[in-house]
């Protein structure tokens, strides 16, 4: 069966490859998470006030992603109920060791600050409801309903420290993820220190992505005008944040190919047969080259607001799509040159069972049904509707 | 503070789990970890073998290997490697460079079914088997990004896996430059996959150190008729691997990694990676 | 500081608490004995079954020892007795289990010995069409001293 997948000599073991869709999920999941904070921060840190309207939505965003960031990783588990070993005896000199602490710390931050900038609402809730309701409220207010002057300014005083905290921390959680891949010297397609950087950039550029679509989605289902400066603002970051994606891209590909070192056959292989659809067609011109042309476009435009925001929409689409592909090219890539440097291999996707797409596809939606909950529990929409009030 | 937990608990358990608790806050710390192994390492608790005596090392004759696959065959059989998935510990590699500028490698099954004759000897310049293992290396890559602690390198100079603590995670097996690692599913003497989800860990060449800690040779070394493996002690002068290192040539695989491999390779041809 | 922020620390801190005890009743006793790893899992590995009892122990005390005899004067001395019979080392602790049968087929001798350009000249081989008529090996060779003179 996988004889006919195989081109020239891989080592025997590789027959298989080892890291499955699940694990292309994960850095994507992840990179969502980083660039939804990263864009909230850019309110809550920078102070860039056409953001504030999705500000908070973008907080519960990256929560509802790093709910579910664990998820791919444990069900790809050989001994998942052994996964925790990670937290209790983290063998340091590994990238991988860090990602329990890492993440639950990043979780303790995202949450925080979340709490603190709902802080008001939920007191005010737990004031004004009954029953279960006011349970829940009051739970989540910590039974302390301080809401004073005083108190909200001090929230939001350490809330920004939080958000200081939460950038490195945001870009740690991401970079690290990068470095997972950049750090396996046997592996020639991975083994670049740029790799920690190229993820942080196409983390950040599909967290805006991912918060633009939902922004416009969520404005069409709650049929409410939606703020086009704040949309155009998050779409210059967009397009500032592409630039830097492909220029780092590119510089990987393109000083692999200069330098030409004794592994250039099997990554030109790999590059011209294997990927070379989902590398140059959806990565680099699905997913960089036309959403750069169309955001582009959107800057230079006047008027024709409708028109713009459909371009954002698809850029966004694309983008989210591309981001994807380059996760895919590089986990699926590395894995499908041989490490003899003389052989290729191929992935093919099964369907069912603990590795397939479907569970992948049934992961990747639990986040926006958390961000459903969590939009219910805590309603973001009042900055978001105000300001087109 | 922990008054509460003293109350169901004996207080010599009490300081036991008390001076854990404390290395447990410094979790991961490179400190501890050197304190610790300086103050048990002397205590040996594994009998009449002393692992400080020990430094195991490993010689391949390229040029004496027949390509019969006996040890990749004895290999299996003695570590209960399931014969019919894609999992070696060790394997034989035939490299055949044709008079067209051309490299044909195999190695089918491992070789453990042997070779067929599928090109006709006037169109090869020059041919050879390569025997390949775990090169267990000083520096080993897979240990380097075990995220658990679940793979190690002895003091006798053998990487070994904990199949018990395991997760599973498959990084090692990205991590390792010569292919040696491979997922094992299937449930063995070394490893029950209890898990309701299937379960599986890593798993390679141990250079049987089930058998060389008795005084055995490796299965695959015993069972190869034409001495192109080699197995025996650094530390010892006079082993059989001193006395080949101390007048062959020799090369590792893949030296620019850094890995300082243990199996050396005698007659290593360009071609070989 | 404000009293619900205090809650919310000290919320953190227990919880940070209750991980690090149940951090140090988890993990195993034996970790970090020697390194970053469990130290009884060396002694698992030394303990794993040992399947090949090495052609010394065939030749022992009455057993097989004429054969080990002949053997160990042959060109097949360097052919482990195991490698034609299989594993015996449940055989030698226990000689009601029989070892499989040997592999007598041309084949198995011609993992060795079939001509092949890999393999070293100097080496015997024999072209398998023409050599032996087609004939069991054995007929003619003693597998356990091949040279029958
Ligand atoms: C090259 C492969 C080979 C090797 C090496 C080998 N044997 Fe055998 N052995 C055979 C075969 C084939 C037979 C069956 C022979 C026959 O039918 O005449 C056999 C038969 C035997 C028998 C049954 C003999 C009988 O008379 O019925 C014994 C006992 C035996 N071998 C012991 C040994 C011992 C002990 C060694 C190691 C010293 C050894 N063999 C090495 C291939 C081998
Ligand atoms: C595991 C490999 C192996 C197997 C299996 C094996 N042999 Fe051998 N045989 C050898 C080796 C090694 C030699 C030593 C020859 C040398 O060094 O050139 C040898 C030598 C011989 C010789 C002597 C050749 C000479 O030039 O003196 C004969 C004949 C022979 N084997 C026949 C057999 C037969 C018949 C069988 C099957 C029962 C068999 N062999 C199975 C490895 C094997
Ligand atoms: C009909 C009897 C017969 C059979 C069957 C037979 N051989 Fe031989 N074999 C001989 C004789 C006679 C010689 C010595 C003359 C020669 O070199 O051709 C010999 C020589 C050899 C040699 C040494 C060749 C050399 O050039 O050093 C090997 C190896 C060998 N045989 C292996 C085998 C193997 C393997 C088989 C089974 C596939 C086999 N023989 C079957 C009769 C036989």
């Amino acid at each position: 069966m996988t004889e006919g997948l195989i081109w020239g000599y891989v080592y025997p073991n590789e027959a298989e490859v080892q890291w499955s869709i699940l694990i292309v999920l994960y850095p994507y999941i992840t990179g969502l998470v980083a660039g939804a904070f990263i864009a909230s921060s850019l309110y809550h840190v920078f102070g860039k006030k056409e953001i504030k309207p999705v500000a908070r939505f973008a907080l519960l965003t990256a929560l509802a992603f790093l709910l579910v960031a664990t998820m791919p990783l444990v069900a790809h588990l050989g001994h998942p109920e052994r996964g925790v070993q990670i937290m209790f005896t983290p063998h340091l000199t590994s990238a991988m060791s860090g990602f329990g602490y890492i993440y639950s710390f990043y979780l303790i931050v995202v949450v925080l600050e979340i709490w603190l900038s709902f802080r008001e609402d939920i007191v005010k809730k737990a004031l004004s409801s009954r029953g279960l309701k006011e349970l829940l409220y009051s739970g989540l207010a910590l039974f302390s309903y301080d809401i004073s002057e005083r108190a909200l300014h001090e929230d939001e005083k350490l809330a920004r420290r939080l958000a200081i905290i939460g950038i490195p921390s945001a870009a740690f959680l991401h970079g690290y993820v990068g470095f997972i891949f950049g750090g396996i010297k046997a592996n020639p397609w991975w083994s670049t220190p740029l790799m920690p950087i190229i993820f942080l950039m196409s983390a950040i550029v599909s967290g805006i992505a991912l918060l633009i679509l939902l922004y416009i989605v969520a404005m069409k289902i709650r049929r409410h005008a939606i703020d086009h400066s704040c949309l155009y603002s998050l779409a210059q970051y967009l397009w500032v944040f592409l630039i830097f994606d492909v220029v780092l891209e590119l510089l990987e590909v393109v000083s692999m190919k200069y330098e030409s070192l004794e592994e250039i056959e099997i990554i030109n292989i790999l590059l011209s047969e294997k990927i070379a659809t989902t590398f140059y067609g959806v990565q680099l011109t699905l997913g960089i080259f036309v959403p750069f042309v169309l955001l582009l476009l959107v800057g230079i435009m006047k008027n024709h607001d409708t028109l713009k925001t459909i371009m954002i929409a698809v850029s966004s689409t694309l983008v989210v799509i591309g981001v994807f592909a380059m996760r895919w090219n590089v986990v699926i890539g590395g894995q499908e040159i041989s490490k003899s440097l003389s052989g290729t291999l191929t992935y093919v996707p099964v369907f069912f069972g603990m590795e397939g797409v479907l569970p992948a596809v049934v992961i990747f939606t639990i986040p926006f049904i958390i961000l459903l909950v969590l939009t219910y529990i805590l309603p973001p929409w009042k900055d978001m509707e105000e300001a087109t009030e | 503070m922990n008054g509460d937990l003293t109350m169901s608990i004996s207080r010599r358990e009490f300081t036991r789990i008390g001076c854990r608790v404390i290395i447990g806050a410094a979790a991961g710390t490179a400190i501890i970890e050197s304190i610790v192994k300086n103050s048990l390492a002397s205590e040996d608790k594994k009998g009449e073998y002393d692992w400080n005596e020990h430094y195991w090392g490993f010689v391949v004759d390229t040029t004496k290997c027949i390509g019969c696959g006996r040890c990749a065959n004895a290999c299996k059989l003695e570590n209960h490697v399931p014969f019919d998935e894609h999992l070696y510990r060790t394997w034989v590699e035939r490299y055949r460079v044709l008079k067209k500028e051309e490299v044909k490698i195999d190695s089918p099954n491992g070789g453990i079914d042997g070779f067929t004759n599928d090109i006709p000897k006037e169109d090869i310049k020059k041919a050879f088997y390569v025997p390949k293992l775990c090169n267990h290396c000083d520096h080993p890559p897979c240990v380097q990004v075990c995220p658990v602690g679940a793979t190690y390198l002895t003091e006798d100079g053998v990487v070994l896996i904990d199949y018990d603590y395991c997760i599973g995670c498959r990084y090692c097996i990205q991590g390792c430059p010569y292919g040696a690692r491979y997922f094992l599913a299937e449930e063995t003497p070394h490893h029950k996959p209890h898990s309701v989800l299937g379960g599986g860990v890593a798993d390679k060449c141990t250079w049987c150190y089930h058998r060389i800690t008795k005084g055995l040779l490796p299965a695959c070394v015993q069972a190869c008729p034409a001495g192109a493996r080699i197995f025996g002690d650094l530390k010892d002068p006079d082993s059989a691997v001193n006395k080949i290192l101390d007048k062959e040539r020799i090369n590792v695989l893949k030296p620019d990694l850094g890995t300082r491999p243990k199996a050396y390779y005698i007659g290593l041809d360009r071609e070989v990676r | 500081m404000q009293p619900h922020i205090k809650r919310a620390f000290t919320l953190l801190a227990i919880a940070i608490i209750v991980f690090i005890v149940i951090r140090s009743l988890v993990v195993p006793d034996s970790f970090g004995q020697y390194g970053w790893y469990r130290g009884d899992s060396v002694v698992d590995n030394r303990n794993f079954p040992v399947e090949y009892a090495g052609s010394a122990s065939c030749g022992e005390e009455n057993c097989h020892k004429t054969l080990y005899s002949i053997w160990e004067d042959s060109r097949h001395k360097t052919v482990n007795c195991e490698t034609c019979h299989g594993p015996s080392e449940k055989h030698v602790s226990n000689v009601r289990i029989m070892p499989q049968p040997a592999n007598e087929s041309r084949d198995f001798c011609g993992l060795c010995h079939f001509r092949q350009t890999a393999r070293p000249e100097d080496f015997s081989q024999i072209d398998p069409e023409t050599h032996g008529q087609n004939l069991r090996c054995a007929y003619c060779h003693n597998p356990h001293k091949p040279w029958f003179v």
